[in-house]
């Protein structure tokens, strides 16, 4: 199953309009908009509120039964959207300047998006189904098993491209491994491989491209299900520990974060 | 995990945020409400130390020396005139800086012209040009909304070492973009220092009225650069000191040399030197009658014009019809209004017009137009009658009158008749002819006497 990067893009996209507005208010205003002034205490109010969203609304979704509040597979793209875009309209909120608790509060909250990041990468090793339900290791056999007759039943109808099929399983890495490396680094290991096999795809004829682009993406559900199951137990691990990580540095983000909020009432939005 | 709790009521989540909040009141307790500090506060001096600082920073640690409490009486502001007293008398002056800013916004607050923490070397002053009242300063905004180049203006393209102080070198800089030869001609005839004469609403610029001054301009004045009569100005004094008088500027076009003195405006007008009026009635010889219709160059030749004479003689001794006989002063007798419409005095002439002369033509005694060397003798005109028989000679006017022929006053001696008492002859209110009816050689005393009283004699009488 190809992976569905929307929420990535959209994010993406609402930095870039973000940026283009902050551009635009730094060319009228030949000046970076200042945390307390209207524009940048805009940022810091709708990105911390983003921040909140983040925080909250998904791990409300998780525990809520009821799928009448959407898939999770949903909450988890506008938990990241949302934890994309908070945290970079902080980050411009700040002015670029990281005095005191400001500046803590700007270190925390990039380390809680760093973090996120990596979990999002050790949440997509855990294989689920299409609504993000975990999926159990005999169902991940069953998978593997059908994906071994899908390769064989494509192959009996190409003998001819058998050996660029064993080619290319020979030159897979080892899925097996069940380390933290192996869940961790797995696009690292394998990125080389995919790079050669497209190098081989580009000197390849259209019709036998056309072939090396089924034979791969065979080969990459295959070899997914096998990493999956190999390393089911770590990466559920690792989740874990991520957890154990994520969320008491969410905390501490989020109580600096009112602090320095309740600060800048006091010092400046409520000053006469 | 359990999984019916928020990760945020988790052990580790509340450990995160009491041990969060444990480090923060630490640092509030070691460092106050630096932890709250956005930016270093202001290093640069004042003049001496105001509040027994020098500069903001010193008091960098005490947020209070500043901020007040939300529920505090006071503002910020308080806090700063606490310090800066001199500010705190400004704002009760309308006419300064500070108390124009407060009188047109009651509320404004010394932080929205005067940030801080933006670091030690940080500008202290931040005005939005739009609707700082840059006027009370000396200079309006007025005309510079922009720059040459079309962006807003900011505080630093004029103040450019700080807003403290102004380099005149900005105005040429950013004029030299607009008009290069205007703004290098101009700075060469009123120098650099733009501000001595420009106040920003163009009072002294393109606006300027020269109306309102005392020398207002017209006709080809209209069309002269400045510095063609503000030779060297470089201030608005030196502008209002400009002579006014034209030779100042028009000595060098005065094509009189100097004869008709130096108010040209007495005959020139500013629309054209050709177009002169001048009004010879100011002058010495005021023009009248057909004087008034005559070219200047028929008395002023080759346009020499001081020092004309003014007698009559200089210019009409060629219609002179009398040759100089009546003299030089044709005033004497004549009016500039007509030659022939002459009235001579002959009481000034040794010969005064009295009686029955008064009524005599000019002809009749200076025959041929000849008045010099008329004689004055009676007999010049007048021949002796044979009446008098040649007795009495040529003085009529011992007998006779002007006013008369008759009476005539017979005053010498008598023969016959007595003198009555100096009065000359009387004789019972005879006249000559009475007793001389033919010539004063015959007498008759019948016309009066019978004859036994007398008879005609042939003696003597």
């Amino acid at each position: 199953m190809r992976r569905n990067n929307s929420e990535l893009w959209l994010a993406f996209f609402a930095m870039l309009g973000i940026t283009a507005v902050y551009a635009v208010v730094l060319a009228a205003t030949r000046e970076v908009p200042a945390a307390g002034e209207l524009f940048g205490h805009s940022l810091g109010i709708f990105g911390f509120t983003l921040m909140l969203m983040t925080e909250t609304l998904y791990s409300l979704r998780k525990r809520s039964r009821s799928a009448r509040w959407g898939k999770m597979s949903s909450w988890l793209k506008f938990h990241i959207f949302t934890g994309l875009v908070g945290p970079f309209m902080v980050l411009l909120h700040t002015s670029w300047k990281f005095n005191g608790l400001a500046g803590a509060v700007t270190l925390l909250t990039l380390i809680v998006v760093f973090s996120g990041i990596i979990g999002r990468y050790i949440y997509t090793a855990v294989p689920r189904t299409a609504d993000g339900t975990e999926i159990e290791s005999a169902e991940l056999e069953r998978q593997i098993a059908a994906s071994d007759a899908q390769i064989k039943e494509w192959l009996a109808a190409r003998p001819q491209m058998a050996p660029l099929l064993q080619r290319r399983l020979d030159a897979l890495p080892d899925a097996s491994q069940a380390g933290w490396v192996a869940v961790l680094g797995r696009s690292l290991i394998e990125w080389e491989y995919r790079r050669a096999w497209k190098r081989e795809r580009r000197k390849a004829d259209a019709k036998v491209r056309a072939q090396m682009a089924e034979i791969e993406k065979m080969v990459r559900r295959k070899q997914a299900l096998t990493r999956q199951v190999a390393s089911l137990a770590m990466a559920r691990r690792l989740l874990a520990v991520w957890h154990a990580v994520h969320i008491p540095i969410g905390m501490a983000l989020f109580t600096a974060a009112f602090v320095h909020i309740a600060g800048a009432l006091y010092f400046s939005t409520f000053l006469r | 995990m359990n999984k019916g709790r928020l990760g945020c009521f988790s052990a580790s989540a509340i450990t995160a945020f009491a041990l969060t909040l444990l480090v923060l009141s630490g640092v509030a307790f070691a460092g106050g409400a630096k932890m709250f500090n956005p930016g270093g506060l202001n290093a640069q001096s004042g003049e001496g130390k105001l509040g027994g600082v020098a500069s903001h920073a010193e008091v960098g640690e005490q947020c209070s020396a500043c901020h007040v409490a939300p529920w505090s009486a006071d503002n910020m502001g308080d806090r700063c005139a606490d310090c800066h007293t001199e500010i705190n008398a400004d704002l009760q002056n309308a006419s300064s800086l500070h108390g124009s800013l407060m009188q047109d916004s009651p509320q404004l607050q010394c932080r929205a012209c005067h940030p801080e923490h933006r670091g030690p070397a940080a500008a202290l002053v931040e005005m939005d040009p739009a609707t700082f009242p840059h006027e009370t300063v000396g200079f309006s905004l007025e005309a510079h909304a922009q720059n040459a180049d079309g962006t807003s203006f900011t505080c630093g393209d004029c103040h450019i070492r700080g807003i403290a102080s102004f380099d005149p070198t900005s105005c040429a800089d950013c004029h030299r973009q607009l008009d290069v030869a205007f703004a290098r001609a101009h700075t060469l005839a009123y120098g650099a220092d733009c501000l001595a004469c420009h106040d920003g609403v163009e009072t002294y610029g393109k606006d300027f009225d020269h109306g309102r001054a005392d020398f207002k301009l017209s006709g080809k004045h209209t069309a002269v650069v400045c510095s063609g009569c503000h030779l060297d100005a470089r201030s608005i004094d030196d502008l209002k000191a400009a002579p006014q008088d034209c030779v100042a500027c028009h000595r060098k076009d005065d094509e009189h040399n100097g004869k008709f003195g130096a108010d040209c405006a007495a005959c020139h007008t500013p629309e054209d030197w050709e177009a002169a009026d001048f009004d010879h009635n100011l002058s010495d010889f005021k023009l009248e009658g057909k004087h008034a219709g005559v070219d200047c160059e028929e008395c002023h030749v080759n346009n020499v014009y001081k020092g004309t004479p003014t007698d009559c003689y200089a210019c009409h001794q060629r219609d002179d019809e009398h040759n100089g006989e009546f003299g030089t002063d044709c005033s004497a007798c004549h009016n500039p209004t007509d030659w022939e419409d002459a009235v001579f005095d002959h009481s000034r002439a040794d010969f005064p017009l009295t009686g029955a002369h008064v009524n005599v033509k000019c002809e009749q005694c200076h025959v041929n137009d000849t008045f010099a060397g008329t004689p004055a003798d009676c007999a010049a005109c007048h021949a002796d009658p044979d009446f008098h028989a040649g007795a009495f000679g040529a003085d009529c006017a011992s007998c006779h009158t002007s006013s008369g022929w008759s009476p005539a006053q017979y005053r010498a001696s008598h023969p016959v008749v007595a003198d009555e008492g100096g009065r000359g002859i009387n004789h019972g209110g005879a006249s000559c002819t009475t007793c001389h009816p033919s010539t004063v050689y015959s007498y008759t005393c019948l016309a009066c006497h019978s004859d036994n009283q007398g008879g005609e004699g042939g003696g003597d009488d």
